[in-house]
């Protein structure tokens, strides 16, 4: 980022003399926001670092106890595997969602009799609450459930299992339910860009002789970059952040098999009462989730300059 | 007063930490840490505030209906507050700690109670003891913390015990077994009559396998073991544990294999369906069961697998404790007296649902064969213990979940489960 300022001396000095002229309104507009986010957020989160440096059970005062949180984390093999599915997750829920959403916006963006009905019916799961989904995902899992009659149905019986219960299969019977509901949400998005698109770009490609491959990989998606950017910030937060899904499906079990970071935080945190090593890990997540968002912003100036 | 037990828990509550981001998770934990306000109870008004778990319709209503009582007996004046069992349980050390907490709070006797006064955050209600002479050595042992002093009021109890259908084992042709041989051979006999024989829920309510733990443990080691165990002086890899999980081990195969994915209210009713044969379970299942069921059902005592050990039983003690810093002591305390008196323990029974056992000795149980034969056994026992979680902690409790259901999956891998397990226990026991 440094790199990007150091090319463009010019620009900051104009910035700050138009930035004398602010009124006070804008002042206030910025200020009072941030004054709020102050008290809610950033202390708070400067808070956390430092419980991350005690040992501290919720009832006594805190005690210091320098970086040992990070150094037993080092050694915790339920913190490894809690990593490593969060990885998992970021890779299958995040790829999956967006190569689904977008082949369902392509497949749906031209209007047809009835294409509003199968729009509407990809976007329910995003309008019923994570609880409802698990609610129904549970009945659709459990034993004897749909998924075993299902299997039954067509003659894999011997694939049945108690895919919640079953630390094989449980991690992967949860991203399913959330990809359930994450795909239709991400569809919404393509959808909005790909209206966006002059159709003015297809006609002369057309024009021009392109297929229809060549026009997706050519106009299509370089025209889609702006939404690019918000779809991979809303995926990877959303990734980092899943937990009620989790939670109310496995809570992280059988034997931490399910477990992600943020469901392995909490029940450090209000389970274990062991809330300094789960202020470490909520630690480990704010520095995930920072690497990827700055890795995309860096690239993103890199582009505009 | 099931819905006591912790273990019966329910997260819905906290789902509302879906947005529980990477910036918003470390705001959510100091939110905790720096809000020592809490809950400001009514204390102005002179009236005892009364924190309360019982969220269940029935038992809910019974509170209600015992604290009208109360009130109108004019010794003082009392408001109940029902709070979610979840939301109150991890709640509760920020009621205590805050500055102007509840006066009263239902909650469990045992190490449970014995961690807060040993903080000093508990009221001494030795007072209120004095006139609860009648009452069982046994419960005034529970309710008295290290330093002499009387804590907790226990209100009642109930009992564990392997559940079934009369009329299911009549047609198996079967009979109540006395020691562990005796039961494997019923288990045998049912599996060769195409009935899994045992029925658990792991999904969900993975902490019912830690009954099973804690009979066996109870039955080869003995209470005190056991208890020295889940306090932290023994050790999860002691040879002594091992020998628990070895026993369990010769009963596996007879588990309903389904029993891993569902929770025990769905344990419940494959039972009374006849689908297993046998549910090692507290008397709170009794809640979900259809009342034309409940006549048909009968359960024996965990089975004797060594005759030398004196015999103990899990019997979990509901009651309540009060905030030490009470500002009304006097108001609160003539609310304990009155709750652990046969008035109200014998109304409570009355409005509840479950099947519970009044902790004054005084007070009548229902009327029924089975809560008549649970309290023979009850009081038949040499010793108590409570449960996993009320003999150690909340926070251990999770340790042995995890460690019962990968021993249930991967049997033959006892020793590094073991090993797992005391350090994770080490871990909880460090803060």
């Amino acid at each position: 980022m440094t790199a990007t300022i150091s090319t463009t001396p010019v620009t900051p000095t104009r910035r700050r003399r138009r930035s004398a002229r602010l009124s006070p309104l804008l002042v206030a507009f910025v200020l009072v926001p941030f004054a709020v986010e102050s008290v809610w957020v950033f202390w708070p989160a400067i808070q956390g670092f430092w419980f991350s440096l005690t040992r501290w059970d919720g009832m006594s005062p805190p005690t210091f106890v320098g970086v040992d949180n990070y150094v037993e984390m080092a050694g915790d093999a339920t913190f490894r595997g809690a990593l490593l599915n969060t990885v998992i997750w970021l890779v299958l829920f995040g790829g999956l969602s967006v190569l689904g959403g977008f082949g369902m916006a392509l497949i749906l963006q031209r209007e047809r009799r009835g294409v509003g009905f199968y729009r509407a019916a990809l976007f329910t799961p995003v309008v019923f609450s994570l609880v409802v989904t698990a609610l129904v995902w549970r009945v659709f899992y459990q034993p004897d459930g749909i998924a075993d009659t299902l299997l039954r149905a067509i003659g894999l019986e011997q694939l049945i299992r108690p895919w919640l219960a079953d630390p094989q299969t449980a991690l992967y019977a949860v991203i399913l339910p959330a990809l359930w509901r994450q795909i239709g949400y991400v569809m919404v998005l393509f959808l909005a860009g790909l209206k966006a698109i002059d159709p003015a770009l297809h006609e002369a490609a057309r024009m021009d002789g392109a297929n229809s491959w060549q026009r997706l990989r050519h106009v299509t998606i370089p025209q889609l970059r702006g939404v690019n950017a918000v779809v991979l910030s809303v995926i990877v937060i959303d990734s980092l952040r899943s937990f009620d899904i989790v939670w109310s499906l496995t809570k992280g079990g059988p034997y931490h098999s399910s477990e992600l970071l943020s469901t392995y935080m909490y029940s450090t945190a209000f389970q274990g009462l062991r809330l300094g090593y789960a202020s470490a890990i909520a630690v480990v997540i704010f520095v995930l989730a920072l690497a990827v968002i700055l890795g995309y912003l860096v690239r993103a100036f890199r582009e505009e300059a | 007063m099931s819905d006591f037990d912790p273990g019966r828990r329910r997260f819905l509550g906290h789902l509302g930490l879906a947005g529980l981001g990477a910036l918003g998770a470390s705001s959510f934990l100091s939110a905790c840490a720096s809000s020592a306000s809490g809950p400001t109870a009514g204390n102005g008004s002179g009236a005892v505030t009364i924190q309360s778990n019982l969220s269940s319709p029935q038992a809910k209503a019974a509170m209600e209906k015992l604290i009208a009582n109360f009130n109108a007996q004019g010794k003082g004046t009392a408001s109940l507050n029902t709070i979610a069992s979840e939301t109150f349980r991890t709640q509760l050390p920020t009621y205590l700690t805050s500055a102007n907490p509840p006066d009263l709070y239902t909650w469990y006797a045992g190490s449970v109670a014995n961690d807060y006064a040993s903080r000093n955050l508990l009221l001494d209600v030795s007072d209120v003891w004095k006139s609860l002479g009648d009452y069982p050595q046994s419960l005034r042992t529970l309710s008295t913390d290290a330093s002499g002093k009387q804590v907790f009021v226990p209100m009642n109890n109930y009992w564990w015990g392997f559940f079934y259908r009369k009329s299911n084992f009549a047609r198996w042709g079967v009979r109540e077994p006395k020691t562990w041989t005796e039961f494997l051979a019923l288990c045998e006999t049912l599996k060769s009559k195409g009935v899994p024989p045992i029925g658990i829920g792991l999904g969900d309510t993975p902490w019912v396998a830690s009954a099973w733990f804690d009979y066996l443990n109870i039955r080869i080691n003995g209470a005190p073991f056991h208890r020295e165990l889940l306090a932290g002086k023994q050790r999860f890899d002691d040879p002594k544990v091992k020998a628990v999980l070895t026993r369990w081990r010769e009963a596996l195969p007879y588990f309903d294999p389904k029993g891993k994915a569902y929770p025990f209210q769905e344990a419940t009713t494959a039972l009374l369906a006849g689908k297993t044969g046998m549910f090692l379970i507290g008397t709170f299942f009794a809640d979900a069961a259809p009342k034309d069921a409940l006549g048909d059902l009968d359960f024996f005592q965990f089975p004797i697998v060594d005759p030398a050990v004196p015999v103990a039983e899990e019997a979990p003690t509901d009651g309540f404790f009060a905030s030490a810093k009470t500002a009304n002591p006097t108001g609160t305390r003539a609310l304990l007296t009155y709750l652990a008196g046969v008035e109200a323990q014998e109304a409570y029974v009355k409005a509840s649902s479950g099947i519970v056992l009044p902790a004054n000795p005084g007070a009548k149980a229902a009327d029924s064969p089975l809560v008549t034969k649970g309290k023979a056994m009850l009081d038949g026992a040499k010793e108590l213990t409570q449960f996993f979680n009320r003999d150690s902690s909340d926070a251990l409790q999770p340790t042995a979940d995890t460690a019962l259901t990968k021993f249930m999956d991967k049997p033959d891998q006892i020793d590094a489960i073991l090993r797992e397990w005391q350090s994770s226990a080490e871990k909880v026991f460090k803060g």
